[in-house]
C-alpha cells in the first residue's frame, strides 16, 4: 500500500509539473502583453521597463523556473491589470469556491442517490421511468443553458438575490450560493442517480443479498445496510472526481451567476488577457483536481485490494 | 491518473462480432432507414430491430438526421443572409417576417440559428474525427505493442485528462488564436484520451486472441493483425463513446463563445447568441433572444445522447440487464 501511495503521489506531482509547464508555455505563445497594438501606442522605453517589471525580458525557461519558485512560497506575481498580488485575488476567490462546490456536491449526493435508490428498488415502476427521463434529459442539457433559465426565471424571487454581490450588494453567502449551486448539482445529481441505479441493481442480484433476506432481515435493512454500502463505491469515486472539478473552479457557472469565485476570477482575466491571473489560476486547478483524483485512487485501492496488486 | 471510473470500458464481446456490427452503427448514424439485414448479416438485422424497437433512441436519429440536413442545406434555405445586420430592426420579438425575432444587431435569428446549426455539426463531426484519429492510433500502438510505447502513451493520457477540460480548451485556444480552427484543435487536444484508452483496453483484451494467434501462425504482419484483425472487433464502443461526445464537443464550442473564446464575435454561433442576450436576460418578454438557441444546444445534445444510448443497448443487449 506504501509503494502504491508513493507512486500515485510522484505521478500527480509529474503530471502538475507537465501541465503548469504546457500552460505557461501556451499563455506566453500568445504574444508580448505590452507591444503596441491597435490606437493603443506604448513607447518602446515604457514596453521595455513593463516587461522588466514583470520578468518578461528573461528567456523563456528562466521565467519558468522563477515562476515555480515563486510558486512554491505562495507567489503567484503581480496581475498585469491593476498590479495586485495575483495570490491575494486567489485567496479572495477560493473559499466562495469551495463554499459552492460543497453545497452543490452536498445537494447532488442528495438527490442522486435517493433518486438511484428508488428507481433501482421499485424497477420499471412509474418512478423508475421518471428518474430515468429526467436525468438522461439533465445530463443532455449544457449547464449554462440551466443556469441561464435560472437567471432568467428564478433570480430575485423568494431567497435567491437578483442582483450578484458587489461592493454596494450584500448578500448573504448561503443565499448567494444556491442557485449557482443548484444548477452545478443538477447534471451531477442526474449522473450519480444512474450510477446509483445501476450498481444498486447489481447489488441486488448479488448472492449476499439473498442470504439477508433469508435469514429473515427487514427489507429495510438489507436496502439500507447492505446494499446501499457496496453499491455506494462508484458514486464515492464520482463524487471524488467531481469535487474536483468543482474546486478547479465551475468557470461557465460562475461567470453567469457572476459568482466571485476561482472560475469568475478565470473568465474575466481571460477577457482582459491578464496573463498572470490566468497561469495562476489554471495552476489552482490543475493541481485541485490532479489532488482529488489522486485521493480518490488511493482511497478506491484501499476499498478494494485489486486495484493496488495490479 | 486512472481514475477508477474510466479503469474500464464498456465492455465488448469479441465473439458477438462487434467489428460486423459497425456497418450497422454507421447506417444508423446517417438516418439510412433500409432493413440492414438486407446486407446478408443476422447479427445486423439484430442490431437494428433492437435499435428500432428503443422509442427514445429513434427520437434521437430523427433530431439527428434533421440536423445534419440543415447543416447540408441550411444557407439555401435561410430567409435572410445570417449575418447581415440592421440596425433599423433590432430586438424585434418573433414575426411573420422574422420567425424567431431579430438580435441586438438586427440580425435574423432563425438565419442565425441554422447558421449555428451548420458550425457545430461540422465543428462536431471534424473535432470526432480528428480525435478517433489520434486515440485510434495511439491506443493501438500502446495497447499492442506495451511496454515502453504503452508507458509513454499512457503518461501523454494523464497530462491531458488532468486539465480540467473546458479551463485547458481556453488556454489552447488563446494560444492558438482566435477563429473556428483553434477551437477544433483545442476540443480534439483534450478530446482523444477517452478514445485513446478506450482503444488500448480492447486491443490489450484481443492481442491475445486466438484468432489473432491464428493469423500470425499463417504470416500475417504486425500491421495488418492490427489493421485487419484487431481493429474492425475492437472499435464498436469506441464508435459509440464518440458519438455520444460529439454533443459534448457542441456543448464546448457553445460554452467557449459564451465566455467570448474562439468562433469570431459576429459569427451567429449558438452560445455566442445566448451570451448576447445576457444583459436582457431579466427583461419581460425578451425570452425569445435565448430560447431559440439555448432549445437548440439542448435539442442537439439530446439528439446525439439518445442515438448513441440506443446503440450501446443494441450492440450489447447484456447492458441493458433487462429480464
Amino acid at each position: 500500500m506504501g509503494r502504491f501511495i508513493l507512486r500515485r503521489v510522484v505521478q500527480a506531482v509529474l503530471v502538475i509539473l507537465a501541465a503548469t509547464l504546457l500552460i505557461f508555455l501556451a499563455t506566453f505563445a500568445i504574444g508580448d502583453p505590452f507591444a503596441s497594438s491597435g490606437e493603443k501606442a506604448v513607447p518602446p522605453d515604457i514596453a521595455a521597463a513593463n516587461r522588466a517589471k514583470f520578468g518578461l525580458d528573461k528567456p523563456l525557461p528562466l521565467q519558468y523556473v522563477i515562476y515555480l519558485g515563486n510558486m512554491v512560497r505562495g507567489d503567484f506575481g503581480i496581475d498585469f491589470e491593476q498590479h495586485r498580488p495575483v495570490a491575494q485575488m486567489l485567496e479572495a476567490a477560493i473559499p466562495n469556491t469551495v463554499r459552492l462546490a460543497l453545497v452543490a456536491i452536498v445537494i447532488d449526493i442528495l438527490i442522486g442517490v435517493v433518486a438511484g435508490v428508488i428507481a433501482a428498488v421499485k424497477r420499471y415502476s412509474f418512478w423508475d421511468v421518471l428518474v430515468t427521463v429526467i436525468a438522461t434529459l439533465a445530463i443532455g442539457i449544457p449547464v449554462f443553458v440551466i443556469g441561464v433559465v435560472l437567471v432568467a426565471n428564478v433570480a430575485g424571487w423568494g431567497p435567491f438575490p437578483s442582483v450578484p454581490r458587489s461592493f454596494t450588494v450584500q448578500v448573504p453567502w448561503y443565499q448567494e450560493v444556491l442557485l449557482p449551486a443548484f444548477t452545478l448539482a443538477i447534471i451531477d445529481a442526474a449522473f450519480i442517480a444512474r450510477l446509483m441505479r445501476g450498481s444498486m441493481l447489481e447489488v441486488l442480484r448479488a448472492d449476499y443479498i439473498r442470504t439477508a433476506r433469508a435469514k429473515g432481515l427487514s427489507e429495510r435493512t438489507v436496502i439500507g445496510k447492505h446494499a446501499m454500502r457496496n453499491s455506494l463505491i462508484p458514486v464515492v469515486t464520482y463524487v471524488g472526481v467531481s469535487l474536483g472539478v468543482l474546486f478547479g473552479g465551475a468557470i461557465i457557472t460562475e461567470t453567469i451567476f457572476q459568482y466571485n469565485g476561482v472560475g469568475y476570477l478565470l473568465s474575466t482575466a481571460i477577457v482582459k488577457s491578464n496573463a498572470p491571473v490566468i497561469i495562476a489560476v489554471v495552476i489552482f486547478s490543475v493541481v485541485a483536481y490532479v489532488v482529488l483524483s489522486t485521493i480518490v485512487d488511493i482511497l478506491y485501492a484501499f476499498l478494494d485490494p485489486r486495484i493496488r496488486l495490479n | 491518473m486512472t481514475t477508477p471510473t474510466s479503469a474500464g470500458g464498456p465492455p465488448v464481446d469479441a465473439e458477438a462480432g462487434a467489428g460486423v456490427l459497425l456497418p450497422g452503427a454507421d447506417s444508423a448514424t446517417s438516418g439510412a432507414a433500409v432493413p440492414i439485414g438486407a446486407r446478408g448479416s443476422g447479427q445486423l438485422a439484430d442490431v437494428w430491430r433492437r435499435f428500432r424497437r428503443n422509442r427514445l433512441a429513434m427520437v434521437g436519429l430523427a433530431i439527428v438526421t434533421v440536423l445534419i440536413l440543415l447543416a447540408i442545406i441550411g444557407p439555401y434555405v435561410t430567409p435572410y443572409n445570417a449575418f447581415e445586420q440592421n440596425l433599423a430592426n433590432t430586438l424585434k420579438p418573433p414575426s411573420a417576417e422574422h420567425w424567431f425575432g431579430t438580435d441586438v444587431l438586427g440580425r435574423d435569428l432563425f438565419s442565425g440559428i441554422i447558421y449555428g446549426c451548420r458550425l457545430a455539426i461540422t465543428v462536431g463531426l471534424l473535432t470526432v474525427a480528428f480525435s478517433l484519429l489520434i486515440g485510434i492510433t495511439l491506443g493501438a500502438v500502446a495497447g499492442f505493442k506495451g511496454g515502453a510505447w504503452d508507458g509513454v502513451v499512457a503518461r501523454f493520457i494523464d497530462v491531458f485528462l488532468a486539465f480540467p477540460p473546458l479551463v485547458g480548451a481556453i488556454v489552447i485556444v488563446r494560444a492558438v488564436g482566435g477563429g473556428v480552427t483553434p477551437v477544433i484543435v483545442a476540443l480534439v487536444v483534450l478530446g482523444w484520451m477517452t478514445t485513446a484508452r478506450l482503444t488500448r483496453g480492447q486491443v490489450l483484451a484481443l492481442r491475445e486472441a486466438e484468432y489473432v494467434e491464428a493469423a500470425r501462425s499463417i504470416g500475417a504482419g504486425n500491421r495488418r493483425i492490427v489493421l485487419r484483425h484487431i481493429l474492425p472487433n475492437a472499435i464498436a464502443p469506441v464508435l459509440v463513446y464518440s458519438f455520444t461526445s460529439i454533443g459534448v464537443v457542441v456543448v464546448a464550442m457553445a460554452s467557449l463563445s459564451y465566455l467570448g473564446i474562439g468562433v469570431p464575435p459576429d459569427v451567429p454561433e449558438w452560445g455566442r447568441l445566448i451570451s448576447q442576450a445576457t444583459p436582457f436576460l431579466r427583461v419581460p418578454g425578451m425570452t425569445y433572444l435565448w430560447l431559440a438557441p439555448a432549445l437548440a444546444i439542448a435539442i442537439t445534445t439530446l439528439g446525439f445522447a439518445f442515438v448513441a444510448d440506443g446503440m450501446r443497448d443494441s450492440l450489447d443487449p447484456k447492458l441493458r440487464g433487462g429480464n
